[in-house]
């Protein structure tokens, strides 16, 4: 018997790997009150081979799955982040042109308080605030826009500067704080007259000729006088800090903290006359200029 | 013994492989039966008895993957791995491109054979004839994907057991 098993041991086994599976597979596809005795004790057998090899199987597509859920999520998140960056741009972006649109609002309610002046708007392109030289800087306005030298350059804040130099396109404005500018000025208060004149720093003026027996204290508001025949008169200059009154001499003297800061300009006024005929309406014109 | 094992180890990580693939690239639109040329190869390799138990191991895994009734793929892969010694001893199916039509043609049979005894059964869910053409292209994918499975087997067969070194060589 043994011999012959072992003579025909492959085909026995060919036989049971053929009859085997097609018997699991009849008593499968029976209905449970078809099956036979020999049905069930096959699935019996057999059950826990499948059990085996469908937890191996569902194991290994769980973990497939996963990796490629893995794998676009990081994708995902690669993405999300793109957009977060591109989004926190255009937030940025939006940020500038609202403080660009407010900057330029009270450049026009300042042109509009002004009717009798006409203001040509423009936009600092450049800025030198070099101790050693000039403090200047250049607007993308020129001679071909109407800006003379010796024009006032202001914001609503106060005064900038003056024209010191033209080109066709472009020009240079002599800010307040250079050691080269004078204006003439007035106490708002006490109507005190007296001169500010730049130091050549960027953020101080000093007052000169303030008599000693004027009304003057610390933080007093300075606006020009218009008797300088250049800046038109009732616009501000800065405050006045650490005043010195000496015992004796003609004077007092004292600090002043310009109205405007020249280093975060970015938009100004050119005063191009200080009075306009009167068929032109002045915050119509400011419009049309300030960009 | 070895090299079946490792074959069979091959033909069951490309039916999940594969398995994993269809469903991720969207419900099996392109049929493909990339464990099928395993067994082929064991029918025209292995000895009878490693290459039967063999190819039925992967008729199982095949069952598992396929949600068909169990011992279906089971008895049709020791059947074609039966024929595929047949035809092995009748014809020559050694080289890449007759590799691959053998295996075409067993996974078109195969198919076929699965039809016919859905059909034996009394179970409503037994799949139609229309069927007949995704077995056809399942068929031609199958045929042209063989011999890239023929060369891993090949790579595979000579790591597990080198070629010894004849008095010759």
């Amino acid at each position: 018997m043994l011999e012959l098993l072992k003579r025909y041991r492959e085909l026995i086994v060919v036989a049971v790997l053929l009859m085997l599976p097609l018997g699991v597979f009849f008593a499968h596809v029976r209905t449970p009150g078809e099956r036979t005795a020999v049905d069930r004790a096959v699935l019996a057998a057999t059950r826990p081979v499948e059990k085996l090899v469908g937890w191996g199987v569902a194991g290994t597509l769980r973990a497939w799955d996963r990796y490629v859920a893995l794998r676009h999520a990081r994708e995902e998140a690669w993405q999300l982040r793109q957009r977060v960056e591109r989004l926190e741009l255009e937030r940025l972006r939006w940020e500038q042109i609202q403080a660009e649109n407010q900057r330029l609002v009270r450049l026009l309610d300042f042109a509009s308080a002004s009717p009798e002046r006409a203001f040509l708007g423009a936009r600092v392109v450049g800025v030198q605030l070099d101790p050693k030289g000039l403090q200047l800087v250049t607007i993308d306005r020129g001679a071909a826009d109407g800006v003379r030298r010796m024009m006032p350059v202001v914001t609503a804040q106060g005064v900038v500067g003056r024209v010191h130099g033209v080109t066709a396109g472009t020009a240079d404005v002599l800010l307040l704080v250079d050691r080269n500018s004078a204006v003439a000025a007035r106490v708002e208060r006490s109507r005190a007259r007296a001169t500010v004149r730049g130091l050549g720093g960027p953020d101080l003026c000093r007052l000169d000729y303030a008599l000693r027996a004027d009304d003057l204290i610390e933080g007093d508001a300075l606006v020009t006088s218009g008797t300088d025949g250049v800046f038109p008169r009732g616009l501000p200059l800065g405050k006045v800090t650490h005043l010195r009154r000496q015992p004796y001499g003609l004077y007092q003297t004292a600090e002043v903290t310009p109205a405007v800061d020249p280093a975060k300009l970015e938009e100004v006024l050119v005063v191009t006359s200080s009075e306009v005929p009167p068929q032109q309406a002045p915050a119509a014109q400011a419009s049309q200029g300030t960009r | 013994m070895r090299k079946v094992l490792a074959e069979v180890g091959l033909a069951v990580g490309l039916a999940v492989i594969q398995a994993a693939l269809l469903r991720t690239l969207g419900g099996g639109r392109y049929p493909v039966a990339l464990a099928l040329p395993v067994v082929v190869w064991l029918g025209l390799k292995a000895a009878t008895a490693e290459g039967a138990v063999g190819a039925a191991a992967i008729g199982w895994v095949l069952d598992a993957l396929s949600g068909a009734p169990p011992g279906l793929h089971a008895f049709l892969s020791v059947l074609l791995f039966l024929g595929s010694r047949l035809a092995g001893t009748l014809l020559d199916v050694g080289g890449r491109a007759t590799f691959g039509l053998a295996c075409g043609a067993g996974t078109f049979l195969l198919g076929l054979g699965a039809m016919l005894l859905w059909r034996a059964t009394p179970q409503a869910a037994a799949p139609g004839w229309p069927v007949l053409a995704r077995v056809l292209l399942e068929a031609a994918l199958t045929a042209l994907a063989a011999p890239a499975i023929r060369a891993l087997l090949v790579r595979i067969d000579r790591l597990v057991e080198p070629e010894e070194t004849g008095l010759l060589g």
